[in-house]
């Protein structure tokens, strides 16, 4: 019934639904589980989880799941790669061209709402189907401070302390759920980058299909303020700082006896 | 030979400009405002060639305004003068480039007074205090003289009136007295001078 | 139903034009948003979506936007498409301005929004805009309030007091049945209608409504949560003491 819907560009169903949309978020819930947690007073914590194909793959030295796009924001993505690129370029662009205009970064909500505006577009023009990527995104601007935000193919977007895309990401958000309220008795305004970081790892280890988190399935980055400028700096953590994390919350992979 | 003036304080901005219009040699009218409010905290004080400063200082008006409703939060200053400096320049490159020079004043989101001079061909100062024109040739050597980091508004105003006396004893012309405004946190008043 | 409906936008023999049919479904399917117009006031109205619990509400986009100084937009529907519309009307808004000095009267921003939505319906290669919209406001130098609706086909339409998305049928009944027909409301009068009939459909209370107050010359104004709180409970009181007062009456 519903095929001749799907088939073509988005247009609507009889019940108001845009299949292809629908669909591109199908492909999102198959994509490497990514989280993010914002420690509203000291920054923000992004990690992701690769899939590894096959172990001839040189494990390249470029991310393939966490990207900077300027010198205050980052984002880590789920979907489409190839898709991904071309929003991230966009958005690499869009940064600097604003920087040209205003001497200035645009805000973080200026970076996501003008992405999310192209990705709509997509949604409703015919021809083209709509992007299979969804973001998370962490930035800092002097307006708003720390700011999470997640963005889906239909170019919708929403603020958040703590929230996840991809595989598992309902269940990795229930985790959240619980790890944040066990941990600030007070509010969530009180957490620390290092706790963000701590339950970042936890979670994903509890619901990733692997049993043990090693660094080569990991990628890890956080944005955050320098103690002695007050300017916001990003730091993508190597394999090397990730197994140290892993080791230190007890989370890696057990020595085999 | 249009005056436009200005003078930054620490909280706040002055800026004055010359109320004759005149084309040529005649003045058409002496009630003229070369001022515009962009927003609550920021004003331009814009000379030229007649129509492009009209044309010019509302475009930028039209700009500033809907990117503050865009993004929900006026936009500032400095973006302000970076925004004003980039269609400049960019003019310039045209095949019919905005002849004006202008004054933007205002106060930024720490409260602080803010004033940035720009020119047609995309030149871009930040000043405590500022004049295009003739104007500047007989008025800097008295704001230099008696300009302070922290001088009051009251001084401030004294300082104006002092360059108003000089311009009315030296300018060939008569410019029919000073509109004077005031931008500071509560927003652009009008100062009877 | 026999692919008249899935060409993007053209009659079925029986005189339809689904796909504009369909994006009515998708403005049902939002969250309900209601209007109220009273004396030298227009209030508007939305339900939240549930905030989630991890949700940041400080930066997570409102569904009352300002479009010039003295107009206000609510929507239902997909937020996404509202979120373009909102922007070519902003645009328009500015330019008016520009062009004509003046800032848009309310009537006329209504209808550059409904007639984008109606090119929607009939240039080939897009999708009509899967949205209604509350526009409110007030002209220059005038104290009337104006509220209007648009919707996807494109029609528009002035309303004393509407609604519009999920739960919108319940909730216009109860604006029939309960604006008054001869006074005039005042500004507390208007927030409390508009917040009465929002609960109709709303079961939360206070912190999943989003409420925007306008009055003539004055900088549009939201109201805060617990402004509202104290509204839902002066109408839960209210509520209370009425079935106080009914109960004797049936035992009688």
């Amino acid at each position: 019934m519903s095929r001749r819907y799907d088939s073509r560009t988005t247009i609507f169903s009889p019940e108001g639904r845009l299949y292809q949309v629908e669909y591109a978020l199908e492909a999102i819930a198959h994509a490497g589980t990514t989280l993010a947690i914002l420690s509203p007073k000291e920054g923000i914590v992004l990690l992701a989880e690769r899939k590894i194909i096959s172990k001839l793959l040189e494990s390249s030295s470029n991310s393939e799941k966490i990207y900077k796009i300027n010198d205050q924001t980052i984002v880590s993505v789920a979907g489409l790669t190839a898709d991904a690129e071309i929003l991230i370029d966009r958005m690499r662009n869009d940064c600097q061209q604003y920087l040209k205009i205003y001497n200035k970064l645009p805000n973080t909500m200026q970076v996501v709402n003008k992405v999310c505006d192209f990705k709509q577009g997509y949604t409703q023009f015919g021809g083209l189907r709509p992007f299979g990527v969804s973001f998370l995104f962490a930035g800092y601007d002097s307006l708003n401070g720390f700011q999470l935000y997640s963005s889906n193919p239909s170019g919708n977007y929403s603020g958040w302390l703590a929230t996840s895309i991809g595989e598992n990401s309902s269940s990795v958000q229930t985790l959240l759920k619980q790890e944040l309220n066990a941990n600030s008795t007070e509010s969530h305004n009180d957490i620390t980058l290092d706790d963000a970081l701590k339950i970042a790892l936890k979670v994903l280890s509890k619901t990733s299909d692997n049993t043990h988190l090693s660094a080569d399935k990991l990628e890890l980055a956080s944005l955050s303020l320098q103690s002695n400028t007050n300017k916001p700096t990003i730091k993508l953590y190597t394999p090397k700082e990730i197994d140290n994390l892993l080791n230190l919350h007890d989370l890696s992979k057990k020595e085999e006896e | 030979m249009d005056i436009v003036l200005g003078i930054r304080l620490k909280d706040a901005t002055l800026i004055a400009t010359s109320k004759a219009f005149t084309r040529g040699i005649s003045i058409l009218k002496d009630s003229d405002d070369k001022t515009l409010n962009l927003n609550k905290k920021n004003v331009i004080a814009i000379t030229g060639e007649s129509g492009d400063t009209i044309n010019f200082a509302e475009y930028i008006k039209g700009n500033v305004q809907l990117k503050g409703l865009r993004e929900g939060h006026e936009m500032e200053s400095d973006e302000i003068a970076s925004f004003v400096r980039h269609e400049l320049a960019r003019s310039l490159r045209s095949r019919s480039p905005y002849q004006v020079n202008l004054l933007v004043a205002g106060v930024n989101d720490k409260e602080e007074g803010f004033l940035s001079m720009i020119d047609y061909i995309g030149t871009r100062c930040d000043l405590p205090y500022a004049a295009h024109g003739y104007a500047a040739f007989y008025t800097m050597s008295l704001l230099d003289h008696h300009y302070r980091e922290d001088i009051s508004l009251d001084d401030g105003l004294k300082l104006l009136k002092l360059c108003e006396e000089e311009l009315n004893k030296r300018m060939p012309m008569d410019f029919k007295g000073l509109n004077v405004k005031i931008v500071d946190k509560e927003g652009i008043k009008v100062i009877d001078f | 139903m026999s692919g008249y409906d899935s060409a993007l936008s053209i009659f079925s023999p029986d005189g339809h034009v689904f796909q504009v049919e369909y994006a009515l479904e998708a403005v049902k399917r939002g969250t309900c948003a209601v209007g109220v117009k009273g004396e030298e006031t227009v209030v508007l109205a939305c339900e939240r979506r549930t905030t989630l619990k991890l949700q940041d509400p400080r930066i997570t986009p409102t569904k009352i936007n300002k479009i010039d100084y003295h107009v206000q937009l609510a929507f239902a529907g997909l937020n996404a498409d509202a979120r373009i519309l909102i922007d070519k009307a902003r645009v328009e808004a500015q330019s008016h301005k520009l062009t004509l000095e003046d800032p848009v009267s309310v009537e006329y921003l209504t209808r550059y929004v409904a007639g984008v939505q109606q090119k929607y319906t009939q240039s080939g290669g897009a999708r009509p805009f899967g949205i209604s919209t509350l526009i409110a406001g007030f002209d220059e130098n005038d104290k009337i309030p104006k509220l209007y609706q648009t919707e996807p086909s494109g029609i528009y339409s002035a309303w004393k007091a509407q609604s519009i998305g999920k739960n919108s049928k319940t909730v216009r009944e109860f604006l029939e049945k309960n604006y008054p027909k001869d006074e005039l409301l005042n500004e507390s009068e208007t927030i409390k209608l508009a917040i009465k009939a929002l609960l109709e459909v709303v079961q939360t209370g206070a912190k999943n409504i989003e409420i925007c107050v306008m009055k003539p010359g004055i900088d549009p104004r939201s109201m805060s949560n617990e402004e509202i709180e104290v509204i839902v409970k002066e109408i839960e009181d209210e509520k209370a003491a009425e079935a106080e007062k009914n109960k004797p009456r049936t035992t009688e």
